[in-house]
């Protein structure tokens, strides 16, 4: 799977590529839109990270271009505005999703997983590991081939673990993903710990491995 | 008081002792103007009389001539005298006049005179009447002169104020309406007074020169808010990658946790900033019908379990209102009262929203607090919690200023409550 990210803050770059890296992304930078302009013509990504405020143009312009070759790129903007006109732009312009800085790398992670699931829908549009598969369209779990009801909070639970396989994920970045700016209501993250809970339990329940591991003082990793 | 009452007050005053002095003055050197040409009359008359007399020396019976004649005349009297020496006296006196039936002014000159050898007192008199008549009337004019000069101060005074200050009160009137962060800049229309030409320049130059400071102001809090916001990210990528080092002993896990609360912190507070300077600068449009209700339903839908999980009731009376509006913004709004209901009430509390047409009502159950007048103040925090950024209620106000809502706060039967009424 080959990412383009298309943004001039460096360090910013630099984690972000290190982070999808380990998801067995291959990930190529522009820092400008020269550079990017010159990197869409000739080869074809699975995702775009495409920051919106460039040195040399707008990011925008940069989406034209795609839409107008009909690349069938998938694309998420990045800025730093958080404005709801560039979100509406950009998104009526062919973006497939919309980030605002700052944001967590395991967030970034799902968002990308989820853009190129989409775009490589062919046939199944599942996630797998060992016994455990979740089908994105359904948003229905199957364990040893058997449905295993999930609340919806679970299955996204679920699914954002899955998107950041052997990474440690922070209780804030759950808790950020499962409920958006209402995560600045939730305390001592019992909320995260109750659902994680039930969670756990019925993958067990359904005869599951215990994947997901509880990191003391950060938040859990999913891994063997 | 006005400038030009000051002016006028003044100038009136000056001009009502001028006048008030003039009279006795003028008064007195006219009637004694006047008294002296009757003296030089009465005077000459005497002499001429005399001098006839004179004339008829020679005759006999002048004795029994000049009885009959101060018989005969009306004006003049003469009678001896003996004894008398000579002189002269002049006197103003107020004989009874049958006809008129009243007492009138006479000036007299009485003097001793020879004639013949014997002295004789002569009396010549004149009426005043008429030279009182002339004093009268220049003392009327001098009262006609007093309400003509006064009326007419006045009323030059008046339209002077209406015509030739007229600029200046509408300079006046423009600073009053004039709002820094609204107008766009001062209107100053050219007079005919240099003045007034110079005032309207100066307020034109110092209020645009304001103005642009406080865009620049407004600016520099978006860009600032703006650019801080890709040195969080990376702070928050590099976190992000810090937790994935294998071998972290639980102590340095812990201060990671730690600093990633605090980058979640920034991050907010830094998007509120940033949402704050893009209300100020009016960066949303309001072209959308809304309902109301709805959009409040759906928030406290997703609010509820939140507020449970607090150990709050939420509990919503929300009845069917369209306004026309911008979303987003209605969306912060509905969710910064109701964080902020959330975040502020003690366990075992509730919460009421109430949605009617043209309001919407927040409160939370509470104690009354220590300065409620500074409750939408940016960063105004009574209790000592780390949550919450300390602007939504910043936010909720300047969303309300910005599109002419009233919002108000009162503490009511122990219930803190916001309302917001909407111009129906």
């Amino acid at each position: 799977m080959k990412i383009l990210i298309i943004e001039d803050e460096r360090e910013l770059v630099k984690s972000m590529a290190q982070y999808l890296r380990q998801e067995s992304y291959v990930c190529e930078v522009a820092y400008t839109a020269g550079e990017a302009d010159e990197k869409i013509l000739l080869f074809e990504y699975d995702c775009i990270l495409l920051d919106i405020n460039l040195p040399d143009g707008n990011g925008l312009k940069i989406l034209e271009t795609l839409k107008a070759k009909q690349k069938t790129d998938g694309v998420i903007i990045i800025t730093a505005r958080n404005s709801v006109e560039d979100k509406v732009v950009g998104l009526n312009l062919g973006a497939d999703d919309y980030l605002a800085k700052p944001f967590f790398l395991p967030e970034l992670a799902a968002r990308v997983s989820a853009v190129i699931r989409r775009r490589h829908f062919n046939g199944s549009n599942r996630i797998t590991f060992h016994e455990i598969a979740v089908d994105l369209l359904g948003k229905t779990l199957h364990v040893n081939e058997q449905p295993v009801e999930l609340t919806r909070k679970e299955y996204d639970l679920l699914v954002f673990l899955l998107a950041n396989r052997n990474r440690v994920v922070s209780k804030n970045a759950i808790a950020e993903h499962l409920s958006g700016d209402d995560a600045e209501l939730l305390d001592k993250f019992d909320f995260i710990y109750t659902h994680m809970k039930n969670l756990k339990r019925k993958l067990a329940d359904a005869g599951s491995g215990d994947y997901i591991k509880t990191v003391y003082g950060l938040g859990y990793k999913f891994a063997e | 008081m006005r400038l030009l009452q000051v002016s006028l007050r003044t100038l009136l005053l000056y001009s009502l002792l001028l006048v008030i002095v003039s009279i006795p003055i003028s008064f007195l050197s006219i009637s004694a103007i006047l008294n002296h040409e009757v003296d030089e009359t009465l005077e000459m008359q005497s002499e001429q009389f005399l001098k006839h007399v004179k004339g008829f020396e020679y005759l006999e019976d002048l004795e029994r001539d000049l009885i009959v004649l101060d018989q005969l005349t009306y004006n003049v009297h003469i009678k001896p005298a003996p004894g008398a020496t000579p002189g002269q006296t002049f006197e103003t006196l107020y004989i009874y006049d049958s006809l008129e039936q009243e007492d009138r002014p006479y000036r007299m000159l009485a003097s001793v005179v020879q004639i013949k050898g014997q002295p004789y007192r002569l009396t010549i008199s004149m009426s005043l009447v008429d030279n009182y008549q002339l004093l009268n009337a220049i003392g009327l004019v001098q009262a006609v002169l007093i309400v003509a000069l006064a009326g007419g101060l006045l009323f030059i005074n008046r339209s002077l104020s209406r015509r030739l200050w007229k600029p200046f009160y509408k300079t006046l009137d423009n600073l009053k309406a004039y709002e820094v962060d609204k107008n766009e800049t001062i209107d100053t229309a050219q007079t005919r007074i240099s003045e007034f030409d110079d005032l309207n320049k100066t307020i034109g130059t110092l209020t645009e020169r304001n103005r642009k400071i406080f865009l620049q102001q407004k600016e520099f809090i978006e860009d600032a808010a703006h650019e801080l916001q890709t040195p969080i990210a990376v702070f928050q990528a590099k976190l992000d990658l810090l937790m994935q080092q294998p071998g972290l002993s639980e102590s340095a896990a812990e201060i990671i946790s730690r600093l990633e609360n605090t980058a979640q912190r920034m991050s907010r507070l830094n998007k509120n900033l940033l949402l704050l300077s893009k209300i100020d600068n009016r960066q949303f449009s309001q072209a959308e019908r809304i309902e109301l209700d709805a959009l409040v339903r759906e928030h406290v839908v997703k609010l509820k379990p939140r507020a449970e999980e607090n150990g709050l009731s939420l509990v919503e009376s929300l009845k069917p209102f369209v306004i026309t509006t911008n979303r987003t913004l209605m969306e912060v709004l509905a969710t910064n009262l109701l964080h902020n209901a959330i975040l502020h009430t003690a366990s075992g509390g509730s919460i009421f929203v109430t949605v009617e047409p043209g309001k919407l009502e927040v409160s939370n159950t509470g104690t009354p607090l220590q300065s409620p007048e500074r409750i939408f103040d940016r960063f105004r925090k009574e209790s000592s919690s780390n949550r919450g950024s300390g602007l939504g209620l910043a936010i909720v106000k300047k969303i309300c200023e910005n599109f002419g809502y009233q919002v108000s706060y009162a503490f009511v039967d122990g219930n803190h409550t916001f309302s917001i009424r909407f111009p129906q």
